[in-house]
């Protein structure tokens, strides 16, 4: 179910009621596990199985990894949990687009091959849950930590419904001993985790999906190629949403987390008020860009083997990042730009090591930066390249004559709300959401937070699935 | 968590993430809670939200909103499955937003004892309906067909997903519309897409950029009750300046050909191929017993005289019912369903849909009846 819903207000009220009831702590996560697995069952119940596959796999992977003593038998488990893993994302996730891709390919070489028609239904959040668990098998191989001591505290770090779908995703050792001690929410986190749950929904159902993804929507399912402005206009809008879809998410899950008496980590940190594109990825999607540091781009090397192994590691580890996020070539093309972005960067900062930029620069660098990583969002966001060229063409004045698209009020409202946001991040930049919080008289906190949670009333939102469910 | 630890106490403060430790196991978060005082914030805002949206409810219900079911894809969804669930025997009615509007069931029931399922869409083509039910074994009853000229010969299906959501629809939205049916939407005003937020902001008098042209979508029209039956809101028929905004958005398309009839010949190949699905479709359902019935339900005005110009009834309505084989209702065939009143020209008020229900229903009964000797 998603957090935008009836069906979740009243299964959180119910979930929240149980956790406070006094049973033993076992019993508590015995009712959080049953909870999570109703969580996910309610999208799809036979996809439970998945899941149940995902943790069983991990789990005695992970055992028999500790009892091996030969490399070559550790290699081993470690390489099925993977392959597992992998696997299942694999055919779920990546199957008709491989199968496409073959097919194109033989027919560039004249063999005519139409592949047979399969309806594979992408399970949600498997790219979340298949990473989360993998974690837990990679960091036992790389002794970087020991497994879990019981089955159901790991079968609840898999499945632990805040994180289960899209994410934060979560280590082993970040949640696991979480559940080793009776944990419940004293009456301040509780309130705090609410005013969290508020603020994330309102990103999602007021700023996403009410106000800018129908103006993103308006100008990238046009049809046509779009003015400067439009194309600008639409492309902005959907940095907005991007963001407040997704950090509403973590936002809101943190939250639910917290109201249980459990911490979740930042997945975001004010990324639009990054300066460099390495900056971006410490701001953005921050538990996705670590895990593929740890368990990719330092296994491929790092930056331990010279430049040409360092440059190679990053765009490997960037063109998987963006295929992570769907099966298509705009998502490599999306993860490929950034990835020669932080290239260049790389590059420029060894070249001028020695240059410290003013705060005029700064800024200059900042605005820069955002503008690269609109680009970025075209490939993102068009269906097709087809669609993302029409919108760059835009951006950059070629569609001459084109006829305007947004109104009035879709360009004042993006307008206003966009540069809200980078307004917002570059006030925050070197701040957490805490401590400015901590600085609010407490009237004016109660007012947000009343308008907050008006406003999630009165959009009216239609439930719509958050945009990361689809990765 | 260290909840007795504010980031307030170490200015500057920004907690460590995963981006800061590479290559190491990461620690359990760190979640500070700001030291303010929650227990009143929290109560003084859920007091202000109270008063907000006391204030929203009764701003609406001043402006004459009342309660009803929301048309939501969910509901149609409920009601679609009844064919599945063992009412595949009665009558199903489909169609466009006539149907929904002229058709009412209450008067139906009355008339004989049996209250048939409403599954019209508004804005949308019946068309994938039709083609939905036509795979659909458990439908063996009969079928009520509307035909609005300017969906159906399009085949404009604004709300077409519908079916794929029905088919698709899991358990956590089956009980989201259960829930709201209990305990939202029979009880709020408030709660209906015309009045979300972000309609009501874009519906401001803002300058016109130049080059676009003002939104025009279609206003709030009906009320519905819980099982789809639908009836026209009040407002449109008792207030003059609403009821001529709800004209001017048919109006302004009347001075164009209807999407995709540019040309001739693309106007003959879109009715043609329309006309071949419902043929189609129609000889399934006929394999199997069912009995199909078209209907033209009423328009009058400047509506009407465009649909004559641009969808006459020769090229339109007289080829479906030849081609199809089926019978059909057409409302200028028959003096007891003509003179009603159609405030915005499109459909029936309230009180006009049922007395054109108690007309028509012994006419479509009649017809199906005689399909059947």
């Amino acid at each position: 179910m998603v957090f935008n819903s009836l069906t979740f207000v009243v299964f959180f009220a119910c979930v929240l009621a149980l956790h406070a009831m006094p049973f033993p702590w076992p019993v508590k996560k015995v009712n959080l596990l049953v909870a999570s697995y109703l969580f996910y069952a309610a999208w799809n119940p036979p996809f439970v199985i998945l899941l149940w596959i995902s943790t069983v796999v991990d789990w005695y992977a992970a055992q028999a990894l500790v009892h091996a003593q030969r490399p070559a038998v550790r290699r081993a488990w470690m390489l099925l949990s993977v392959v597992a893993n992998l696997g299942m994302l694999s055919y779920f996730k990546y199957g008709t687009f491989l199968l496409d891709n073959f097919s194109s390919l033989l027919s560039v070489i004249g063999v005519s091959y139409q592949p047979p028609h399969f309806a594979i239904v992408l399970p949600v959040g498997i790219s979340f849950y298949t990473f989360a668990t993998m974690s837990y098998t990679l960091d036992v191989y790389l002794r970087r930590a020991a497994p879990a001591r019981n089955f159901l505290d790991y079968a609840l770090f898999v499945t632990f419904f805040p994180h289960l779908v899209a994410g934060p995703i979560m280590r082993p050792t970040e949640l696991v001993p979480q559940f080793a001690e009776p944990r419940r929410a004293t009456p301040d986190m509780l309130r705090f985790g609410l005013a969290l749950i508020t603020l994330g929904l309102f990103q999602k159902i007021v700023l996403a999906d009410s106000f800018l993804g129908p103006a993103a929507e308006a100008v990238f399912d046009h049809g046509k190629g779009p003015g400067v402005l439009d194309a600008w206009a639409g492309t902005l809008a959907f940095s907005g949403q991007i963001f407040c879809d997704f950090a509403g998410y973590s936002t809101t899950a943190i939250g639910v987390a917290m109201c249980l008496g459990f911490a979740m980590p930042d997945n975001f940190r004010f990324p639009y008020a990054a300066i460099g594109f390495s900056d971006f990825w410490r701001r953005w999607h921050i538990t996705l860009s670590a895990w593929l540091r740890d368990y990719l781009y330092i296994p491929l090397g790092g930056n331990r083997h010279g430049p040409a192994r360092t440059y190679v590691a990053l765009m490997v580890t960037m063109l998987l990042g963006g295929l992570w996020h769907g099966a298509s070539w705009t998502f490599v093309v999306w993860g490929g730009l950034h990835g020669v972005y932080l290239a260049v960067e790389r590059l420029l900062r060894s070249r001028f090591s020695g240059y410290r930029p003013g705060p005029w620069m700064l800024v200059v660098f900042g605005l820069l930066t955002y503008a690269l990583i609109d680009v970025t969002w075209v490939f993102f966001r068009a269906h097709s390249f087809g669609g993302a060229w029409l919108v760059l063409t835009g951006m950059f004045g070629a569609n001459a004559g084109a006829e305007p698209i947004l109104l009035t009020a879709d360009l004042t409202l993006v307008a206003l709300i966009v540069s809200g946001i980078v307004f917002a991040h570059w006030r925050m930049r070197a701040r957490t959401l805490e401590a400015m919080l901590a600085t609010v008289p407490a009237v004016a906190l109660a007012c947000v937070w009343a308008v907050m949670a008006f406003a999630i009333v009165i959009a009216q939102g239609a439930g719509n699935a958050f945009i990361y469910f689809q990765f | 968590m260290p909840s007795s630890t504010s980031s307030s106490d170490r200015p500057g403060f920004v907690r460590l993430t995963a981006s800061n430790r590479p290559g190491v196991a990461q620690p359990v978060p760190e979640r500070d809670i700001p030291a303010r005082p929650w227990r009143p914030i929290m109560l003084g805002a859920m007091g202000m939200f109270v008063l907000m949206m006391g204030g929203w409810e009764w701003y609406w219900r001043a402006n004459g909103a009342v309660p009803g079911y929301r048309n939501s894809d969910a509901e149609w969804a409920h009601e679609r499955r009844r064919i599945d669930h063992g009412e595949g025997a009665k009558t199903v009615l489909i169609g466009s937003s006539r149907v929904l509007f002229d058709i009412q069931l209450p008067v139906w029931e009355r008339i004989t004892g049996e209250r048939p399922i409403q599954l019209a869409l508004e804005g949308t083509s019946p068309m994938p309906i039709l083609e939905d039910l036509a795979d659909d074994p458990d439908l063996t009853g009969r079928l009520l067909v509307g035909v609005t000229p300017g969906l159906f010969f399009t085949g404009r299906a604004a709300r077409g997903s519908v079916v794929k959501y029905a088919h698709d629809e899991g358990p956590s939205q089956r009980i989201g519309n259960w829930l709201s049916r209990l305990l939202v939407e029979p009880h709020f005003a408030y709660y209906d897409p015309d009045f979300a937020l972000a309609t009501v902001i874009e519906r401001q008098d803002w300058p016109l950029r130049p080059g676009t042209r003002a939104a025009r979508n279609v206003r709030k029209l009906k009320i519905q009750d819980a099982d789809r039956n639908s009836y026209m809101w009040s407002k449109v028929e008792l207030d003059p300046d609403y009821r001529a905004l709800c004209r001017a958005v048919w109006a302004a398309n009347f001075n164009k050909p209807p999407p995709g009839m540019e040309t001739a010949a693309a106007k003959q190949k879109l009715i043609d191929d329309q006309i071949a699905r419902a043929v189609a479709a129609v000889t399934k359902l006929r394999a199997r017993g069912v009995r199909v019935v078209f209907v033209r339900l009423p328009s009058a005005g400047e509506l009407y005289a465009n649909e004559q110009k641009t969808l006459p009834r020769g090229e339109t309505w007289d080829l479906l019912l030849k081609r199809t084989g089926a019978p059909g209702i057409h409302f200028e065939d028959y003096p007891e369903l003509q003179g009603y009143n159609l405030p915005e020209w499109s459909h029936l008020s309230a009180s006009e849909a049922a007395r054109f229900t108690a007309a028509l229903v012994p006419i479509v009964d009649r017809m199906f009846r005689d399909r059947e000797r």
